[in-house]
């Protein structure tokens, strides 16, 4: 655990330093959105790598998050950055509830009871057109419906540093919740806490006999794992000023659980490792037009068969071959 | 409502029941004997519907000997599945997390393939019998018919093969013991092989099927795949009999609630009443308890 600590300090000084090297718009743009899915997988990694949940919730907690944060705004005139707490702790519960739905759900029953309640509550957004408010002659719904809800006020860093400097301030406040969500999760599977999820993952039957609580430790996980997954999606509609149903769209969900398990499920640098090779990935065939997406299904298919137990798994059995 | 609504809605949700049931049952297979949840039965269904486009258009095949055509397509494509990405990754611990991710990214190459070949626009079925008849005042389209009678017979050859073959039997010993089938000299690579052929084949005529009623485009059985998905977990994953029933009756519900209420409602509802299912049996409909495997 010193030693993660130690290299994720390099790797946290190193990116901070980097936008003094790349002055380039569009990269820090891409970099920040690569913190943000880095945070998301990395907090889905704490449900379904250490506890073993096949939980594919993970882009509804994300968009309970950005909601809270959007309609906050939109309806009441909060600012981005009360959003960003307030959306924290409205997907803490949304996950709890989540986590008591799946309960007594096992494997491949949870992943599609959580994949329909996404798209149950998409669907609803979609077809939310109900009025509740006029801004001049037009219309408000709750949700936004099938348009989302746009212009929403920001992080004020336009204000603040100015048109150029925008971006600088949504890259240091994106790196800083990425370290922050990340180290959280390694204190989390380094305390009892984290054992506690491992031994229900691989034995279920013998933890529950020695007396690890189920229910107690599920719902602690997903609303653990729920906060910061929760911010990263208020910080997602604060650094776009919009937000909408596309967030629950099946790809984005699916793009992340590739990197999860490309990168490896259950180990802290899988994350980084499998969302950094695939945007990469995605970055570098990006002039092959049509052909783009042929590419990224079969890099994606060739990285499992490769690597079965990710990049990280295969970089921890390549350190115990040197080592010997 | 009237009589003559009700029969609308019957037949109305044989067809689409029918539908359902063929790639539903391929699904369950799958998962039954492999715990191998395929998220490219979607495409499988897609290749389907372009296999008989491509033959009556290019090869210039009457339209009732096309299906054939994509039954080897579906078949030819399982092969291909098996022998190029699962066979490779069948020794891998997380074998059921990590073919979930492959055949993500397999649906995504195969989707863009077709998009680059036949372009993301809708083309018409050719297998489709034009014309109908009425029942008292409902019209019956004649294509209604024709989706019960391949969706029908289909279901029932898989159900002979299963019980009847020495394939079948192989098959169904590996879903119920693997270790012990393997024990008694059946050889389970080929069992998966032969599985994940006639499941791709069901998915492919379900794409067929379903692309008469709508369009062949690329995006053809995305929408179906969750409905599928939710069918199976209802019913309780690998168990065929339930699969079926459960198929018509998700059908019925989805095509009453399209007719009485409003056609959005329909995919809330019916995804929500299958939620609640869940929770209360977390098993579905005719799982037992223990159908994971360990």
């Amino acid at each position: 655990m010193k030693k993660d600590i130690l290299i994720g300090v390099v790797c946290v000084a190193l990116l901070a330093a980097l936008p003094s090297l790349v002055a380039s718009k569009y990269w820090l743009g891409q970099i920040v959105l690569l913190f943000i899915w880095v945070g998301v997988v990395t907090q889905w990694n704490l449900v379904l790598g250490y506890a073993g949940v096949f939980s594919l919730a993970q882009m509804l907690v994300f968009s309970i998050g950005g909601y809270t944060s959007a309609m906050m705004s939109t309806h009441l005139g909060a600012s981005a950055w009360q959003g960003l707490l307030s959306g924290g702790i409205v997907a803490m519960v949304g996950g709890a509830a989540i986590g008591v739905a799946t309960l007594r759900l096992s494997g491949s029953y949870v992943a599609l009871l959580t994949l329909g309640l996404a798209s149950v509550v998409q669907s609803l957004i979609t077809v939310d057109t109900t009025c509740i408010s006029f801004e001049g002659d037009v219309c408000r719904t709750f949700t936004g419906g099938a348009s989302g809800l746009s212009r929403l006020p920001g992080f004020g860093f336009t204000e603040l540093l100015g048109y150029k400097g925008a971006i600088l301030g949504s890259y240091y406040l994106a790196l800083a919740l990425m370290a922050l969500g990340s180290l959280f999760v390694l204190l989390t599977i380094n305390s009892p806490l984290g054992h506690a999820f491992r031994a229900l993952r691989d034995n279920p039957a013998a933890a529950t006999a020695r007396g690890i609580n189920l229910t107690k430790y599920q719902i602690l996980v997903f609303s653990m794992s729920a906060f910061f997954t929760g911010v990263f999606g208020a910080f997602y509609a604060g650094y776009y000023r919009a937000f909408g149903p596309s967030s629950l769209d099946l790809p984005t969900l699916l793009f992340l659980m590739s990197a999860l398990i490309v990168g490896g499920l259950g180990r802290f640098w899988g994350p980084l490792l499998g969302v950094a090779l695939l945007m990469g990935f995605d970055e570098f065939v990006k002039d092959f037009s049509e052909y783009r997406m042929i590419g990224v299904g079969l890099f994606t298919v060739l990285c499992v068969i490769a690597f079965p137990e990710g990049v990280a798994g295969l970089l921890a059995k390549l350190k115990r071959r040197v080592a010997l | 409502m009237n009589l003559d609504s009700i029969l609308q809605i019957l037949i109305s949700s044989l067809t689409l029941g029918g539908i359902y049931a063929v790639s539903a049952i391929g699904i369950a297979l799958l998962w039954g004997v492999m715990g191998m949840l395929n998220m490219a039965h979607g495409t499988t269904m897609a290749v389907g519907a372009y296999s008989t486009v491509l033959a009556v258009s290019a090869l210039g095949i009457p339209w009732v000997l096309s299906l054939p055509i994509a039954i080897v397509a579906g078949a030819l494509l399982g092969w291909l599945l098996f022998h190029f990405m699962v066979r490779w990754m069948l020794d891998a611990a997380t074998f059921e997390t990590n073919v979930v991710v492959a055949t993500v990214g397999i649906a995504i190459a195969v989707k863009s393939l077709l998009i680059v070949l036949f372009t993301a626009n809708p083309m018409r079925q050719p297998f489709m019998l034009e014309g109908g008849f009425y029942i008292s005042k409902t019209f019956v389209p004649a294509q209604t018919l024709v989706v019960m009678i391949v969706s029908l017979s289909l279901m029932a050859i898989v159900t002979l093969v299963l019980n009847r073959t020495m394939m079948g039997r192989a098959i169904r010993a590996t879903s119920q013991n693997a270790q012990a089938a393997a024990l008694m000299g059946i050889p389970a690579r080929k069992v998966f092989l032969h599985v994940l052929m006639i499941s791709s084949a069901m998915a492919a005529v379900s794409g067929v099927l379903v692309s008469s009623v709508e369009n062949a485009s690329p995006t053809t059985g995305e929408v179906a795949l969750l409905k599928v998905f939710i069918i199976c977990v209802v019913a309780g994953l690998g168990y065929i009999p339930g699969t079926i029933l459960v198929a018509f009756g998700m059908a019925l519900v989805e095509v009453t609630i399209q007719y009485a209420i409003e056609a959005k409602w329909a995919y809330p509802i019916l995804v929500s009443l299958a939620l609640v299912i869940l929770v209360f049996k977390p098993s579905g409909l005719f799982g037992v308890a223990k159908v994971a495997r360990s």
